[in-house]
Order: C-alpha cells, then structure tokens, then sequence
C-alpha cells in the first residue's frame, strides 16, 4: 500500500515535470536562441544550452531601434487601459452587485454578449470614428478602443468579488446613514482590493499584449507600442534572430513575471467572475 | 448649514437610496460600451448589406443580402466555414480535455504543488505577439527546432517548412492554440476541483471504487456546470482569435489556416470590400450566438431530465 503510494507520488511529479516542460520549453527557446551565436545557431545540431556570455544582446537588444519607445508607448497604452477599465468598472460592478433594477438581466446579457464580439470585426467602424473624432494614430484612442474590450471581464471579476461580500456588511452602514457611493468607496473597494487587483492586472496586460488595433489605428512610428514592433520582426531578415528574440523576451518576461506574482489574486478572481458570471 | 446636515441625513436613511441609484452607478460604463461597441456593432450590421469600399467608405450602396448569398456560395468560404469549424471543435475538446487532465494532476498531492500550480499559467500571461513569433522560429525550415524534431520522427515537412504545407500548417497553428488556452482551463478546473468535498472522495476509495468511478459519481456532478461553462468560453473565444493565426500564417496556405476571422480582415484591408468583410463577421456572430443558446438549451434540458 505504501509502495503504492510513493509510487503515485512519483508518477504524478512526473507527470508535472512534463506538463512544466511543455508549458515553459517555447519561452526557454527564447531565450536560448537569444544567447546562442551565428555558427551554432546555424549549424546542424541544435544547441539546447544558452552561451551567458553572451548576455550582452539584452542590453544590445534595448539599443536597437525605437525598442526602448515601443515599451515606453506600450506601457502608457496599458496603464490608461487599466485606469479607464477600474474607474468604469467597479460602479457597474457595485450596480451589478448590490442593486435589483429593471433591465439589470439584459445588462448582464450585454456583458456576455461583449464576449463574442471579434475585435478584428469592430476595428473597421471603430477606425471610422476614431478618424472623425482625431483619436486615430493617438495613444488615447488605443486605450479607449482597448478598455472597451476589457472592461466586461473586469466588472465580472469585480461584481463576483462584490458578491462574495456578504449584503450584511453595506447593510449596517446604510443603516448609519451612509449615502451608496460612501458605501461603496469607504466600504466595499477596501474589502475587495485583491480582486481590484486582480482586474488592474488583467486590463494591463490585456492592452500590453494587445495587437489587432494596435496595428491599425497607430501608424505613426513613435507611437508604436511593442506588440507592433514585435509583430513586425516576424518575416524580417535585417534584424539578427538573436536580437529579436532578446527583444521579444524583453516584451515577454514583464506580462510572464507580473501573472506570476499577481496569479493567485488573478485566478481567485477570474473564476469568480468566470463561474458565477 | 446643522439644519442642511440633519435634512440630509434624514433622506440618507432610506436603505436602498433613490430609485435611480443604481442607473447612477451603470451609467458611465453602460454609455462608454455602447459608444465603442454597440454603436460599432450596429454600424457593423448595416455594413453588411451594402457594397462599401475601403477607400471610399462615405460611398456605400446597399444590396440587401447580396454580400451573404455571395459568401455562402463562394468555394473559398465554405473552406473558411470549414476551417473554422475544425479549429473550434478541436480548440475546445483540446483545451478542455487536456485541461481538465492537468487540473485533476495539479489537485492531487505531491511536493511543491503550489509552485506549479503558478509556473502553469505562464503560455497564458505570454503575448499571442510573442507566441507566434518563436512559434514561427521553432517551426522554421532550415533551423527550427521542431522541424528537427518532426524530420527526426520521419515527417516530411517539406522545403519550405511547416507553416507553408497546407497539410501541416493548420495542426501546428492548433497545437499553438491549445498550448496558449489549456493553462487558463486548468485553472479554472483546478478551482471547482477544490470545492469537490474531499471526504465523498474517500468515502467513494472506502467502498472500493476504482478512481474512474468515484470521478464519475464524486467529481464529474460537481465540476459539470463549469466545464460546460469553460467549454462555451473556449468556443467563443475560438471565433474571436485572431493574431496568431494571422502573424504564423495569414490564414496560408491556400486558405488551409483561414478562418472566419482571417477572412473577414482580409476582406477588410486587403481586398478593401468592407461591406463582404461585415458579412463574414455577422456570420461569425451567428454562430457564437448559436452555440451559447444550444449550450444553454442542452444545460436545461438536462437539469429536467434529472
């Protein structure tokens, strides 16, 4: 029996040995592409082991170009994604949450109904108002063309929060005479900061790695975020491989790193919005 | 200005506020989605019964169905329709099922589960961008590091690689797929695994069922709901993609990896047909809508029948 059981043990780490393989072998690729010269890169046999001596091509890679532009427009895209998402998201979490109202299922309907929206469907009438309204080629219309896409997931994530606060709570404080934007500001956000967090992290992200509007609205070079850039190596042949993959991982690592520390905030919270949404 | 305080806190006392609270809250954000997509969406829907050009799009005239007659009895859609639906079904039974395999793995106990319960999310935090990128890489003819692999095994991929062979181009695409949505499942099983009580499993051990059994009376009830749920999202979701396909192989060759929403943006700005590409989105539409309201009619019929 107890064989048995180590046994199990043994076989299950396996098991997620291979699975973690799997999972981490095309980032490791990267990476081992990226510190790998031009005659073993091109030789016959592949070279699985990275050559650290030369790191250099990560701050080479930086040098390149507009790289060091690409992240920078990259970053300002997903903070305004993430700012325009939670200050949207969380009153129509709260309404979604708190309030019985007619019309609220249909709301809700809306929500899911976003879901099967392709963005490379809304990219051409979206292009069309952005070109009247000045915010084509403008990192502005790019955060507002992305939130919109993001924003639903990220109320689910905050009403499944909102609804795991028991009613009891913003109850008593009503009965204190609190108005509901009290409630809601002083009461409820502080309570539901993992989730808020984990909602920040996903609307992040989501425009950081953004690529269908990204590639159509901006066609200015200096307003390029790093996913066009990226994108573009792709077929590029004056560009050494090793710096490519120096910059894609450059691109990579922070969304990979942040998931990481923020997962356990970012699963609690989208299986909260996912499954009971 | 004591009196304006004790008149206000007088009306803050109604417990549920102002009818209209609630709107107050929804507003912003209702506004905001329906000025960048529902207003696109119904544009969208106009679109897709004129002939409208990309290059003049103030110059549009309308032709009724014509674009949707056009599409359906078009060959190279109905491969696109095709295409799609291979991709779909095998995105979703792939996803799901390995998934749900790594999230039975990941709830069973071993040293240094929590780590890996982490390090499984990593395909899904990466970009599609960068996925595709040394998916491209890996695959390439000369030096990939997968074409090795295949030749090695004795597949012939031919000269020009995989993602040039019709044969091969759309299963590599949909391993990429599978790779990048299986972690996200994974996890969202893991999580329903967790509320499965722990003693009905071990009561069902005590009895002397075998684990395929007590997965089939213990487990499969609880995690039913989210599995249906999970699969929907992933067919959904499926539709939607986009930049992997399009940055590994713009839906080449000969249309093999073409799906609806390949089409739709080629019909866009390439061809500059933005009436036909509306079209092939509607139709995209259409068919989200039909497999949320069948799932939704199977999951009620099945809760009647039990």
């Amino acid at each position: 029996m107890k064989t048995r059981a180590r046994f199990g043990v043994t076989f299950r780490m396996l098991a997620v040995l291979v699975v973690l393989g799997v999972v981490a072998f095309p980032l490791y690729w990267m990476f081992v592409t990226a510190l790998t010269g031009d005659e073993a890169l091109f030789s016959g046999t592949p070279q699985f082991l990275p050559d650290l001596s030369r790191i250099g091509v990560f701050a080479d890679a930086l040098a390149q170009g507009d790289v060091l532009r690409w992240l920078l427009n990259s970053f300002i895209v997903a903070t305004g994604t993430m700012v325009v998402a939670i200050a949207f998201g969380i009153p129509l979490a709260y309404a979604l949450s708190r309030f019985s109202f007619a019309g609220k299922f249909l709301v809700a309907l809306a929500l899911f109904f976003t879901q099967m929206l392709p963005e490379a469907l809304l990219v051409v009438p979206l292009f069309a108002i952005f070109r009247e309204t000045g915010l084509l080629n403008s990192l502005l219309g790019l955060i507002l063309a992305d939130a919109a896409f993001v924003l639903p997931v990220v109320a689910l994530i905050l009403m499944g929060a909102f609804n795991g606060i028991p009613r009891e709570v913003d109850e008593a404080a009503r009965v204190d005479g609190a108005r509901p934007a009290g409630v809601l500001f002083r009461i409820l956000v502080p309570l539901i900061t993992p989730a808020i967090a984990a909602g920040a992290v996903i609307a992040f992200f989501t425009a950081w790695n953004e690529y269908v509007f990204a590639v159509t609205f901006i066609y200015d070079k200096e307003l390029q975020p790093a996913s066009v850039g990226v994108a573009g190596y792709i077929g590029e042949q004056d560009t050494s491989i090793q710096t490519i993959m120096a910059v894609a991982l450059i691109f990579t690592l922070p969304a990979v790193a942040f998931y990481l520390f923020a997962q356990k905030y970012v699963v609690a919270g989208m299986t909260a919005g996912a499954v009971k949404g | 200005m004591s009196q304006g305080i004790a008149h206000r806190r007088r009306r803050r006392r109604s417990p549920l506020g102002s009818r209209w609270t609630p709107y107050i809250f929804l507003a912003p954000a209702a506004a905001y989605i329906i000025l960048f997509q529902l207003v696109p969406l119904v544009q969208e829907i106009y679109l897709s019964f004129t002939k409208t050009s990309l290059l003049n799009p103030s110059h549009s005239v309308w032709v009724g169905f014509d674009n949707y007659v056009a599409a359906f009895q078009s060959d190279t859609f109905q491969q696109t329709l095709l295409v799609t639906l291979v991709y779909v079904v095998v995105c979703v039974l792939g996803s799901v099922g390995i998934g749900l395999l790594v999230a039975l793995l990941l709830n069973s106990r071993f040293p240094g589960r929590g780590i890996a319960r982490a390090l499984v999310t990593i395909p899904w935090a990466a970009p599609g961008i960068a996925i595709a990128l040394i998916a491209v890489w890996m695959l390439n003819a000369q030096y990939g590091v997968l074409t090795r692999l295949l030749t090695s095994w004795g597949i012939d991929v031919g000269d020009s690689g995989v993602l040039n062979n019709p044969d091969l181009a759309l299963p590599a695409i949909l391993i990429t797929t599978i790779w990048q949505l299986f972690p996200f499942t994974a996890v969202v099983l893991l999580s329903a695994l967790q509320s499965v009580p722990e003693e009905l499993v071990e009561a069902a051990h005590m009895d002397g069922a075998n684990r395929w059994w007590s997965f089939r009376v213990v487990t499969w009830p609880v995690i039913k709901p989210t599995v249906g749920l999970i699969a929907v999202l992933m067919a959904i979701w499926s539709i939607r993609r986009f930049e992997l396909i399009w940055l590994m192989t713009r839906g080449g060759p000969l249309g093999s990896t073409r799906t609806l929403v390949i089409d739709l943006y080629s019909q866009a700005f390439d061809s500059k047909q933005l009436g036909m590409a509306a079209a092939i989105g509607m139709v995209g539409i259409v068919i989200s809508l039909i497999i949320v309201v069948g799932a939704r009619l199977i999951t009620t019929a099945a809760e009647r029948n039990s």
